[in-house]
């Protein structure tokens, strides 16, 4: 069995079954192409009325647009009543498809499930042949909405008593997308604000940036953000009630004091080991307890040869040299006096901890030692380390946790009480985010538009704020950059639409194309530099060259027919067109720049004009 | 109850039913198939038999009292019909096939019947049109009704209308290609001198009563006047129409529309024509928060061609593709039983079967 039905069988199955005129929408553009091949040899033979009909139509609109006359397809479609209908196709074209549906006078058309809206035309049947379409590279489920869009066409009003919408399988459907989104509620819409440079420049054209916030809170945007905020809000009603029952005790802000004291109590936790085991004065002693040290013991004297803490249990501990010379480790606890007389010592990382010429002089020294010493007075502080926890300790003496009466109930409550009230805050900033959001973007706009002098350090318009804002297209940060860099000094029309063509060209599709100038190969490389500079603060366009090349050769050469230039390039007819319209609508937003830049107007002007010729003339 | 008609009933149940009937009477009972379970459960009960008749009855009972996503089961279930009907109606899809099940599936010739043209009528609004015109006199309006239920109908009517009151009107479309389709069939109906379009470079009878534009053209518009510098004649407005207002969702065009909307000029009327979308009610909310007019809602989904979907299967065979002639609104899963067949067969022979 065939992966889907072939289109000759499709429209006669359609037919058989009176179910034309249909539309049916396939996966690509190619595949409307190749359907519309595939009758070259079919031997449909058309009623003569039907046929006399779709002549007289098209004669109809040739005379609007006599661009149609010599397109390929014309005698195709006379012939079999079928005709493609897609974003290959020049506007004229499609227009004169869509005048043949509206009477009536096809059996079906081929039209890609991509451009659905751009289908305005009726039919009794739509076909359905997918179930995801290509979005961005990726294939997406369709949607329920775009489903009905589709199945929306299927029934015209006042001509049939029902519509159908037929699904017939290809390797790109999924059936239960399809029957969901046919029975199914279209999806609810949401607001794609964005904040664009030329949005800034007008708004502060026309209002002070006192008042923008408001300007910005009427926005759909605002409006949906608005509605997640009341449900946050609701969120945090219940919250708050929740919160209730841990109302104020003895202290108003339990919580908190509850939180440090915990804290407090956590912090001297692993501290523990270190002191626990050290009395005050021992702890005081330490200090003082540095190679070379005398000290009494509890029997006789010694000298410290070094310092450290146990490995177990981090008792202090250390190596003391005795009288008679033997080593001993012992802990800190074993010194009873510290005498106020130290010896060089000249220390090493291993036993005996020091050169063994000191060993042999300390011995010697601890040996003559007179009886009497000077003892080192030393004090002992409660808590001498740690500064951190002393002041803690310090607050907590406010405290009145450890005797509060309440204290069980804190203790009780905390872990739930101090969760809620996280939560709260954190609905709070939400809350917060979610109404000031707009703001904050339309704020880091003026930051950088006041950092490449669009807007004074008031947000007001600087002199070139003031034509900067009439540049109101994508991309308008890159056009406004080039027009302040002088790239478009003096520059001529064909060299101007084709850079413009490369910044408002924003589809991928390869083809191949003529090449372009030197010069214009200078220029983009000037402009591809400029944009991947501006990229931290305005996504740069793509800047194809090849369409550039073809736009350039169209306003250069006057005597290129639209024959003779879709001949050049392998680009379809509707993306030249498409290509063209937008440079224009470029050119056309340059050309408001008169009072500013003359020049430069009346080379977009030029360029405007020069492009509008053949097929480009017949639509405004 | 003998052994047999016990081990039949058991068999019926399905092996959730049985496994919670183990509990407590065989131990690691999750381990075993329901060929198994039945089995050790009539042994073990061996001694205990009412005692476990009972347990499943009660079982039965309780499970018969809530929603059940097994149609198998329901099916095989001996529980009165009454109580099915009883029970709660869930939107669960197999719920609603069940239902499917009492009345055959429509036939390929009913779901044919009826193909043809209408008898020519004299053209009468539907009720939502005259609702749609009567409110746009006191408010603001959007207009959610799915595709080709007459919208331009509307549209026309109402710029009709703003042209009697001396009032200028715009009309604005998404796309180029529709805004010169729009003037084609606006200058059908007022007369081509009345219909003025305006694109980035060109204008033709900017002076019309009713001006056609890209909404991005009505933005710059707008932002002009805003900036002083105004050539349209704006005072005049009375009534912007944008269609397809559902382009408002548009990932890259959308930020446009909101513009235009919220600058667009308080004296004029708003007629937001959109497709079926799932929110209107949030626009029309939104428009009524930021416009000193209030914003009425029209909307409806019934079609007003009815729709009935099909399925033809690459062999040229050709089915409805639902149970019901017309579509099973919030019903997906009522699929006729032939266009599932057909299609399960589809996926087989392609090799790429989809576990659904």
């Amino acid at each position: 069995m065939p992966p889907s039905i072939h289109p000759v069988d499709l429209v006669a199955t359609l037919r058989q079954r009176h179910l034309t005129p249909a539309i049916i929408f396939l996966t690509s553009r190619r595949a409307c192409d190749e359907a519309m091949q595939s009758f070259e040899r079919s031997q449909v033979t058309l009623p003569t009325a039907q046929r006399e009909q779709i002549a007289r139509v098209l004669a109809q609109v040739t005379e609007q647009f006599p661009s149609i006359a010599e397109h390929p397809l014309m005698e195709t479609v006379q012939r079999i009543g079928v005709a493609a209908h897609h974003a290959g196709h020049l506007p004229s074209w499609k227009i004169a498809v869509e005048e043949l549906m509206r009477t009536g006078s096809l059996d079906a058309v081929f039209a890609t499930t991509t451009l659905a809206a751009g289908v305005d035309f009726p039919a009794r049947t739509v076909v359905v042949t997918q179930s995801s379409i290509r979005k961005a590279r990726d294939f997406t489920d369709l949607t329920a909405s775009e489903i009905q869009q589709l199945a929306g066409r299927a029934g015209r009003r006042g001509k049939d008593l029902v519509g159908f919408a037929v699904i017939t399988p290809s390797p790109y459907i999924d059936l239960t997308v399809l029957t969901k989104g046919l029975t199914g509620q279209p999806e609810p819409i949401h607001s794609q604000f964005v904040i664009t440079y030329p949005m800034v420049l007008n708004l502060l054209k026309a209002h002070p940036r006192e008042q923008i916030q408001s300007i910005l809170a009427k926005s759909f945007a605002q409006f949906q953000l608005n509605q997640r905020t009341a449900v946050l809000e609701t969120k945090l009603d219940s919250l708050r009630a929740e919160m209730e029952p841990f109302g104020p005790r003895v202290c108003s802000d339990w919580i908190t004091q509850w939180q440090v004291f915990e804290q407090a109590r956590k912090r001297k936790k692993p501290r523990s080991p270190f002191t626990r085991q050290e009395s005050p004065d021992v702890a005081a002693r330490l200090h003082f307890l540095t190679p070379g040290r005398v000290v009494g013991v509890t029997r006789g004297r010694g000298i410290i040869l070094r310092q450290y803490r146990s490995k177990g249990q981090h008792a202090p501990m250390v190596t003391l040299l005795r009288e008679g010379g033997s080593l001993n480790e012992c802990p800190a606890s074993i010194v009873t006096q510290v005498f106020d007389r130290t010896f060089d010592c000249e220390e090493t990382s291993s036993y005996p901890w020091c050169t063994p010429e000191t060993v042999d002089q300390l011995t010697h020294h601890l040996a003559e030692l007179p009886p009497r010493l000077p003892i080192l007075p030393i004090l002992t502080h409660q808590h001498e380390d740690a500064p951190i926890d002393s002041s803690i300790v310090q607050t907590l003496g406010d405290f009145a946790c450890p005797t509060c009466p309440s204290r069980q109930a804190c203790q009780r409550d905390f872990p739930r009480a101090s969760r809620v009230r996280q939560e709260i805050q954190r609905h709070i900033k939400s809350i917060q985010a979610l109404q000031t959001s707009l703001w904050h973007r339309f704020q880091e706009r003026i930051d950088v538009l006041e950092r490449f002098g669009y807007l004074n350090a008031n947000a007001q318009l600087t002199a070139d704020g003031e034509w900067a804002r009439l540049i109101r297209i994508d991309h308008s940060l890159l056009i406004t950059e080039l027009i302040r860099a002088e790239a478009f000094g003096a520059i001529d029309p064909p060299l101007l639409a084709a850079v413009m063509a490369s910044i408002a060209h924003d589809d991928d599709r390869p083809g191949s194309f003529p090449r372009g100038s030197a010069g214009l190969v200078t220029l983009l490389f000037q402009v591809r530099k400029l944009a991947e500079s501006l990229a931290p603060h305005e996504a740069p366009p793509m800047l194809r060259a090849d369409v550039a090349a073809l736009t350039e050769r169209w306003v250069a050469d006057q005597t290129l027919t639209w024959i003779g230039l879709a001949r050049l390039t392998t680009m379809a007819e509707g993306d030249m067109f498409r290509l063209f319209a937008r440079t224009i609508e470029f050119l056309s937003q340059l050309k408001t720049l008169k009072a500013t830049h003359p020049s430069l107007a009346e080379s977009a002007e030029k360029a405007i004009a020069a492009m509008r010729r053949g097929v480009l003339e017949e639509l405004p | 109850m003998t052994t047999n008609e016990l081990e039949h009933l058991l068999m019926q149940q399905p092996v959730s039913l049985l496994h919670r009937l183990a509990r407590g009477r065989i131990s690691r009972h999750f381990r075993s198939g329901k060929r198994k379970l039945v089995d050790l459960l009539l042994q073990a009960s061996a001694e205990n038999r009412p005692g476990l008749e009972s347990d499943l009855q009660a079982l039965i009972e309780q499970q018969a009292q809530r929603p059940q996503p097994q149609p198998a089961v329901q099916k095989a279930r001996p529980a009165p019909a009454g109580s099915r009907q009883a029970a709660p109606a869930p939107s669960r899809h197999h719920r609603h096939e069940e239902h499917g099940h009492h009345e055959p599936p429509v036939s390929l010739h009913e779901w044919l019947s009826g193909i043809g043209v209408p008898p020519p009528q004299p053209f009468v609004p539907d009720a939502w049109q005259v609702d749609a015109l009567a409110k746009l006199a006191e408010t603001d309006v959007v207009v959610s009704v799915p595709t080709g239920s007459g919208k331009t109908y509307v549209a026309i009517e109402a710029t009709a209308r703003a042209m009697r009151e001396n009032r200028t009107v715009i009309y604005t479309s998404p796309l180029k290609a529709l805004s010169n389709t729009k003037f084609t069939e606006f200058s059908r109906v007022f007369g081509p001198g009345q219909v003025g379009i305006l694109t980035g470079d060109r204008r033709e009878h900017a002076q019309a009563p009713l001006l056609i534009m890209t909404t991005e053209i009505l933005r710059n518009l707008l932002y002009d006047a805003a900036g002083g510098e105004i050539d349209v004649r704006l005072d005049t407005l009375g009534l912007v129409i944008m269609d397809e207002s559902q382009y408002l969702a548009d990932p890259e065009r959308g930020v446009v529309w909101e513009e235009t909307l919220i600058f667009c000029p308080s004296q004029a009327r708003l007629l937001l024509l959109s497709a079926s979308i799932g929110n209107p009610q949030d626009i029309a909310d939104w428009l009524t928060a930021i416009r000193p007019t209030p914003c009425s809602l029209i909307r409806h989904t019934k079609r007003s061609v009815p729709l009935r979907a099909g399925y033809l299967h690459p062999n040229e065979k050709l089915t409805p593709l639902f149970r019901t002639a017309g579509i099973p609104y919030g019903q997906p899963h009522l699929l006729h039983p032939e266009a599932k067949r057909l299609f399960m067969e589809y996926e087989e022979e392609t090799g790429q079967a989809r576990s659904r």
